[in-house]
């Protein structure tokens, strides 16, 4: 019983961490159309930068609110200077698009192995969160609680923003009909931009809280990003509420493999996933909402 | 009066349009004929160095071929045909060193499980399209690379080596020595290139194109699109196991690594840069990056990188191919 309530956690805190990659590579999708398959490139570029500021300034929240900022100004200058022009110039949102952030992908593991080496570093988990708290008669690291509570607070916040804001009423607005937006004196392609940047600045504060808990490396970002697709296509593409409980699901099934069947530890998530093309090839909440 | 004008300006315009055909016909020919008579040379005229790369472009064209019939000819775009070329080589790895089964049972036997394999897969990932179809051929791939790195029998991450090259000995020759291995590499490129030919100038290769151009409409007008959307999937299958075939024998060797994403990725980037639109043209891609590759791995050890920027410049600035390009450059009359 209490090592199923550790695995419960763990999931938790393994659903929260893909929830915040998840978030920001579902608002793209929703608002422009566009499959960021470099947003796991946005999760490694945070996690250096996280390291860096914390190494220089010993200070984990420093790195934390530091780390975001770097993938944020990629993200903005990425959506403006170079997907927004190619799709002015009739390039497939979908298809060429998304093609070439996956050159991009590598492109940034080749960068950062070339920078900083091919070594594993880490960030020191901060002295007020580490340590264990006793929850239901099991000792849980305090720090995998502070995930879960980071993935929850992130998510009720987009929530309110897209619900109850002027901003979220817009970026609605904006994936109904982007046309009447545009004619109602909003700057779409600002708009895009921000939103661009605010998805990759939450992969790269996903990116910092993971470094004290796994090693940061060149291709971290390539590992975790398939794990986000699998989200995102079992949630529905664009469907912000249907890619959290979509990190749920898929951070328990991979919880409860690695604990339980460790020999099917690598594909149980895939298998989730086949299954659910089967069934459902729309996403389990495709038809909810798009986003929101 | 102006009508005839008008008619008389037309019969110009088309006859002019078939002398332009016919000369691109022609071309087309001495080119291929030209291409063959060199290839055949090749291993005269140079050092074994250019036999190898030789090798490998073909090898390499082989793979593109195949992932040519799904963007190219049914406008899938596929991040998962590396799982292929693993299967394809994995199979005949089974078969010979861990089965016993000599090659002339392997490989038949691995294109056959790979046709059913592929054939499921395609059932499940043909449900989608555009990204999710993207994103799902990804999701199987990585799925058969987790299980390659996982399985004992395989070897796990280290790979299984001792795969062995055709016994050619009732013709004489030693599959070893590199000259005798690229012919039978050129043997079999010119047959799927041709094979790939025939299929997309078929009417099965019309109903492929029909389904790019607009599904919905190759739908309304009768045609099964699902099971013709399968039915490339398989081809596209079988043609790229062809290659992990001849490159499992051509390094004696096979590990997870060939069922990577980046793997995939690199098939789709050679149909990109030789263009979709002509049987050839993931030939030319292939030639383009192994080239591209050698040479840079001479310049740099920093491969991952440059072969990202290439990536991105090639899809941003060439979108329709270095075929595309020259045949714009060589036939456009101004």
């Amino acid at each position: 019983m209490q090592v199923f309530l550790t695995q419960i956690l763990n999931g938790l805190q393994l659903s929260m961490l893909v929830y915040l990659l998840a978030a920001g590579l579902t608002l793209i999708f929703g608002l422009m159309n566009i499959l960021n398959l470099a947003h796991g490139a946005f999760f490694t570029l945070g996690a250096y930068c996280g390291v860096v500021v914390g190494s220089l300034t010993g200070s984990f929240w420093l790195a934390l609110l530091v780390g975001p900022l770097l993938p944020f100004l990629v993200g903005v200058g990425l959506q403006s200077m170079v997907l927004q022009p190619l799709a002015e110039r009739g390039r497939s949102t979908h298809l060429d698009l998304a093609l070439l952030t996956f050159g991009l992908l590598f492109a940034t593991a080749g960068a950062v192995e070339w920078l900083f080496g091919s070594a594993f570093l880490s960030i020191p988990t901060p002295v007020a969160l580490s340590g264990h708290v006793n929850l239901l008669g099991i000792s849980y690291p305090v720090y995998r609680l502070f995930i879960i509570g980071v993935g929850l607070a992130v998510a009720v916040g987009l929530t309110f923003v897209f619900d109850r804001t002027l901003l979220g009423a817009t970026l609605r607005a904006g994936v109904d009909n982007r046309a009447m937006v545009t004619a109602l004196g909003v700057n779409i392609n600002a708009l895009f931009a921000i939103v661009f940047g605010l998805g990759a600045a939450l992969a790269g504060l996903a990116g910092v809280i993971a470094a004290p808990l796994t090693s940061v490396y060149s291709q971290m970002g390539i590992t975790i990003v398939v794990e986000t697709f699998v989200v995102v296509v079992v949630g529905g593409l664009g469907n912000l509420r249907g890619s959290f409980y979509a990190s749920l699901i898929v951070g328990m099934t991979n919880a409860m493999s690695q604990a339980y069947l460790p020999e099917v530890e690598m594909f149980a998530i895939y298998a989730l996933l086949i299954g659910v093309m089967i069934v459902r090839p729309q996403g389990l909440f495709r038809n909810v909402e798009r986003v929101g | 009066m102006s009508d005839e004008v008008t008619i008389a300006r037309t019969s110009t315009t088309t006859r002019e349009a078939i002398t332009l055909a016919t000369e691109v016909r022609r071309a087309t020919l001495v080119l291929a004929a030209s291409a063959i008579v060199g290839a055949l040379a090749l291993p005269w005229l140079s050092a074994s160095y250019a036999t190898t790369l030789a090798i490998e472009i073909m090898i390499a064209g082989i793979f593109a071929s195949g992932i040519n019939l799904l963007v190219g000819a049914t406008g899938l775009v596929s991040l998962g045909q590396g799982m292929f070329l693993g299967l394809g080589g994995y199979g005949i790895g089974i078969g010979t060193t861990v089965l016993g089964l000599p090659l002339w049972l392997s490989v038949p036997g691995t294109l056959v499980v790979v046709a059913i394999m592929a054939a499921g897969i395609g059932a499940v990932c043909t449900r989608t399209r555009g990204v999710e179809f993207l994103l799902i051929t990804l999701a199987f791939s990585q799925m058969f690379f987790g299980s390659a790195i996982k399985l004992r029998l395989t070897n796990g991450s280290d790979g299984m080596s001792g795969i062995p090259r055709p016994d050619l000995t009732f013709l004489g020759l030693n599959g070893d020595n590199p000259v005798v291995f690229y012919y039978y590499v050129l043997v079999v490129t010119v047959v799927a290139v041709a094979a790939m030919w025939r299929i997309v100038e078929s009417p099965f290769g019309s109903v492929l194109a029909a389904i790019r151009e607009s599904e919905r409409r190759a739908s309304a007008m009768g045609y099964a699109v699902s099971s013709y959307k399968v039915g490339a999937f398989i081809i596209a299958a079988v043609t790229c196991a062809v290659a992990g075939i001849l490159q499992s024998q051509y390094t004696y060797f096979i590990n997870p690594d060939s069922m990577s994403w980046q793997l995939s990725g690199e098939g789709v980037l050679m149909v990109i840069i030789g263009g979709t639109t002509t049987v050839v043209g993931p030939l030319v891609g292939a030639a383009v990056f192994v080239l591209a590759k050698q040479g840079l791995s001479i310049l740099t050890t920093e491969y991952m990188m440059f072969f990202g920027i290439f990536f991105m410049l090639v899809v941003a600035f060439f979108r329709n191919g270095v075929v595309e390009a020259l045949k714009s450059a060589l036939w456009s009359k101004p």
